[in-house]
């Protein structure tokens, strides 16, 4: 099967209805479909090799769904790629994931434009690429250390069962209504492929301001919010009389809610915010919609077809979750792994740290890795502290995450100098260059050592720490 | 205490290197919204005034006023660093 199919099924029951609006345009779903069609055609020319990767680097928009629809239409596999990278990262997303070539809005080095605001720039892989016969439709690239696994593997029906699985909870229907304020690049499967699917309309909300979005909520009848922790907590502290009465369902996603945030929202608008467990290697696993008032730091209980475990639990019973259930991730990409050899006797080991409650609701405590979330982003220590040892003054560095009261987790660094006179600010210019911006650390701090385990030597990893 | 001048000049030394293509002539009047500035700029921003001046601006002062530009956001800090 294509996911495009779901695209074409809805484009059959309601082809007048709009699909995507953006700014004051709106895009039925016959209007989606035709611009799918035209650029497929456009792309076509460029004779690309059959189920070949192409990097997707584009911002939010009715292009950027256009774009990934046209490429599955070819049966080409689509690698989002952050529009915030830097030229190093998309060399480097480029290499390991074997990309025959860029979509990109802007001009990179030798593109050949193939519409307005659309270049291609052809970057062969050094092998020719293997898909293991699989039918793949998305590789997330997730970075990693050189002994990590990268870049999450999905195939069309991967997709489309998590995607099923996912709507028995969020009841995603024709009369939703979705704002859309985070960026595809990390968020596309569950969300924007299930509402078009489903014959919803995805309103792109660019808005900064609270005032603005809850205008835009207002203007649209919004009814499902997808958004961080951070958005709602501008919202939350709107002084304004606008009401979000429209909305039935509102997701916090990305990073922990704290409580407050919660607390104030549910004041503010007389409705709760619900988390849940979305992984990229998973999909939806579990989403609160059971209890989000009293309940509202826990993820939910586990969607009907996803079975969730707690690894050796401790006498608290916390500890490592464990899930099996369908979409479950096909491979990693490199170095090809497949789910069979990921699986640990059908069970996907997270890495969280939970428990469950005496009603099954799933808390999330911590994790098992120093991997640093930043607003849902996984960002791995050792690649800050690649790019910080390069810097002529620097020795050696540390980077961890640190738990932010209002933004979920920050990076910091630790650094241990060759001239101790360095001026910082060379440091995080060097960063700005070789770092995509969220991967920056927050702040740099000057130590005379780093803490080292005992019998290895290697640098002590913490876990993100308040 | 930091005067709002000094505030005014530090966050245009701010925006202008970390968030603005440094081609942008910035200046504190220029348009933040206008000129850009998105949420990622907006959660950078808040962590550099946390970082500099102690201080975390509340969500219910980040308004058109506030982000009109690097003047207005100034003159914000040094009011809720004096009120504190």
């Amino acid at each position: 099967m294509n996911l495009t199919e779901l695209l074409d099924e809805s484009a059959v029951r309601w082809p007048k209805k709009p699909a995507i609006i953006e700014g004051d345009t709106a895009i039925s779903y016959n209007e989606l479909l035709a611009k799918i069609s035209s650029l497929t055609s456009q792309l076509q020319s460029l004779q690309l090799s059959p189920s070949c990767r192409i990097g997707l680097c584009y911002p939010n928009g009715i292009d950027y769904i256009a774009l990934t629809f046209a490429l599955w239409r070819m049966n080409l596999v689509v690698v989002p790629i952050p529009t915030e990278s830097t030229d190093e990262d998309l060399f480097t997303i480029a290499a390991t994931m074997e990309l025959e070539g860029i979509l990109s809005q802007k001009p990179l080095g030798g593109s050949a434009k193939i519409q307005q605001n659309c270049f291609f720039t052809r970057a062969e892989p050094a092998t020719a690429t293997d898909n293991h016969g699989l039918n793949i439709a998305f590789i997330r690239f997730t970075s990693g250390t050189t002994s990590s696994r990268k870049g999450v593997v999905l195939c069309h029906e991967t997709i489309r069962d998590r995607i099923q699985a996912a709507n028995k909870a969020l009841k995603i229907s024709a009369d939703d209504r979705v704002m859309w304020c985070l960026p595809m690049s990390h968020h596309f499967l569950i969300t924007i492929v299930l509402y078009l699917s489903q014959g919803a309309t995805i309103i792109m909300a660019r808005h900064v301001l609270a005032r603005s979005f809850l205008e835009a909520i207002n203007r649209w009848q919004g009814t499902v919010l997808y958004a961080a922790p951070f958005h709602y907590a501008l919202l939350a502290r709107d002084s304004s009389s606008l009401g979000i009465s429209s909305v039935r369902l509102a997701v916090s996603t990305t990073c922990a809610l704290p409580e407050d945030v919660s607390r104030d929202f549910q004041k503010r608008f007389d409705q709760p915010l619900v988390q849940g467990l979305g992984i990229i290697e998973l999909g939806l696993v579990s989403l609160n919609t059971g209890d989000p008032q009293t309940r509202w730091n826990s993820v939910g209980r586990p969607l009907p077809d996803f079975e969730v475990r707690i690894m050796s639990p401790d006498e608290n019973g916390c500890g490592e979750v464990a899930v099996r259930g369908p979409g479950l991730l096909d491979a990693y990409a490199s170095p090809w792994m497949s789910r069979q050899q990921i699986l640990r006797k059908g069970w996907f080991i997270t890495g969280d740290i939970g428990r469950f409650d005496k009603d099954g609701y799933l808390f999330l405590s911590g994790r098992k890795t120093a991997v640093i979330n930043v607003a849902g982003r996984k960002v791995f220590p050792e690649e800050i502290e690649a790019v910080l040892n390069r810097h002529p003054a620097v020795r050696e560095s540390r980077a961890y995450g640190r738990v932010h009261s209002h933004l979920g987790e920050i990076i910091e660094a630790e650094l241990v100098l060759n001239r101790p006179e360095t001026d910082l600010d060379t440091v995080r210019d060097f960063c700005r260059t070789h770092l995509a911006s969220f991967k920056i650390p927050a702040s740099l701090r000057v130590v005379s050592a780093l803490p080292r385990t005992v019998v290895t030597g290697k640098i002590r990893r913490v876990a993100a720490a308040a | 205490m930091v005067e709002a001048s000094e505030i005014e000049s530090e966050l245009v030394a701010f925006l202008q290197r970390e968030v603005f293509a440094p081609q942008l002539a910035f200046t504190a009047e220029t348009d933040l919204l206008a000129s850009g500035f998105d949420s990622m700029s907006l959660v950078r921003v808040l962590l550099f005034i946390e970082k500099t001046y102690g201080l975390w601006i509340p969500e219910g002062e980040i308004t058109g006023a506030a982000l009109s530009n690097a003047r207005a956001l100034a003159a914000t800090v040094s009011r809720l660093l004096h009120e504190r």
